[in-house]
């Protein structure tokens, strides 16, 4: 009988569990939010070769918003979420808003990241951190890490995780931030 | 008479599976340790006849397969391993928050117990799983200090032990156990996951107890390799060979535990 009963708990134990790994699943990508940047932050300088094999300097991104996200092909809410990044790019050109993306790839080959990028097709500059040591020099541990920099390159938000780029509340942060270019 | 054949035939089939099911993925024997709040903990026991025994998770008692079939390989190689089932044993569902509402006196009394056997007694857990036993090694050391010479370290594969969510530009918050063990560690990661920009940062973390520290990159690998639906050939190449990345890791924590 006292089998019986932890075989029992044992089963609706591993359901539960089940169904919080589906919850976890079905909501991936809404979890992660913008998070302010309460302290003075310096931004750590980013000077490296793109996928293409032009360099492209962090320095020389004044007076655009600029999305730096640090990423992995193997990383599965980067994958997901590289469409929404795409579209943010749509919405905010049609605006006129100055903003780009900097996708820095964490010490891949070119050859695995192509790959990714043929069958992803992001639609913004992929930067390769061979080495790691950029990403190393922003603090970064895991991925997908994203920083938000305003037009005068101050760190503005953080965000790890996935997440809906496009959604009215990025897009509108992103705004507001370039609006702040004149004042 | 064909009908008394046909039964024959079944009960050699039914006995077979039944002979085959219990042979594959056998341990020696099953202990069950009592603790001090009445809880019961299974664990499955790989006999070895070597001087050195292993306590492992398989927390997801059944479906664990890489690891049984590990815990046999080390087994045969003289290296006894101990599989306690301590969710089931907490009634405790196989999720991260459960992990950190396990007590360490139900894994000091499995160490107290395997004390008995006179082996050198190292531990090994993944992912989150780590924080329970760097928790019951800085417990145990606490109670028992320097002058206990058979607890020879752990491993840590994959360790996750950051306590909150990581934050983008600062450095990882972890779990209280970490840096609090004098005893010998080796962490364990994939090349292929986030995690390792963080292996440096957490060697260095885990050192702060006193411990001497080694880690390591396997190369081509993601975290949680051996359990996934999708291995690559690196990745089933690595869980084939577990039990040798397990004994050159015991190897390390040998060198470093005189």
């Amino acid at each position: 009988m006292k089998t019986t009963m932890k075989d029992l708990i044992k089963n609706i134990l591993k359901s539960a569990t089940l169904a919080s790994m589906l919850l976890m699943t079905s909501h991936a990508l809404q979890a992660a939010e913008l998070k302010k940047v309460e302290k003075n932050i310096a931004t750590p300088a980013l000077k490296l070769e793109s996928l293409k094999g032009a360099t492209l300097d962090l320095k020389d991104e004044i007076g655009k918003v600029v999305l730096v996200q640090f990423w992995a092909t193997y990383c599965t809410p980067c994958r997901v979420e590289m469409p929404s990044m795409n579209n943010l790019i749509k919405k905010l050109e049609a605006e006129k808003v100055p903003f780009k993306i900097i996708a820095v790839n964490m010490g891949e080959s070119k050859e695995e990241v192509q790959r990714f990028v043929d069958e992803v097709k992001p639609e913004f500059t992929i930067l390769m951190d061979t080495t790691g040591e950029n990403t190393q020099a922003w603090n970064v541990f895991a991925a997908p890490s994203n920083f938000v920099i305003d037009t005068k390159g101050k760190i503005r938000y953080t965000l790890y995780g996935g997440v809906e780029w496009d959604s009215e509340e990025i897009t509108k942060a992103i705004k507001d931030l370039a609006a702040e270019k004149g004042s | 008479m064909n009908q008394a054949f046909q039964k024959i035939r079944i009960f050699f089939l039914v006995l077979g599976m039944l002979f085959a099911s219990s042979t594959l993925f056998a341990s020696d024997e099953v202990k069950t340790i009592t603790t001090n709040d009445d809880s019961e903990i299974d664990i499955r026991i790989f006999s070895a006849t070597g001087n050195k025994l292993l306590i492992g998770f398989a927390c997801d008692q059944g479906s664990s397969v890489a690891e049984e079939k590990t815990s046999q390989a080390l087994a045969k190689d003289g290296i006894e391993v101990w599989m306690p089932d301590m969710l089931s044993a907490y009634m405790l569902p196989n999720v991260r928050s459960s992990l950190s509402e396990i007590p360490t006196d139900g894994l000091i009394k499995i160490i107290e117990e395997a004390k008995k056997t006179k082996k050198k007694i190292y531990l090994v857990a993944s992912g989150p799983d780590t924080e329970l036993i760097l928790r019951a090694v800085a417990d145990w050391e606490k109670t028992h200090g320097s002058s206990d010479n058979l607890l020879g370290g752990a491993i840590l594969m994959f360790p996750r032990l950051n306590k909150t969510k990581p934050e983008p530009g600062k450095a990882p918050v972890y779990q209280d156990a970490v840096g609090k063990t004098k005893s010998p560690l080796i962490v364990l990661e994939g090349e292929r996951t986030p995690n390792r920009w963080g292996v440096g940062h957490l060697t260095n973390s885990l050192k702060k107890g006193g411990s001497t520290v080694y880690a390591k990159l396997i190369p081509d690998v993601r975290g949680y390799f051996f359990k996934r639906n999708d291995p690559n050939v690196p990745e089933d190449l690595v869980t084939s060979q577990m039990s040798g990345l397990i004994k050159a890791s015991l190897f390390f924590l040998g060198k470093a535990h005189k």
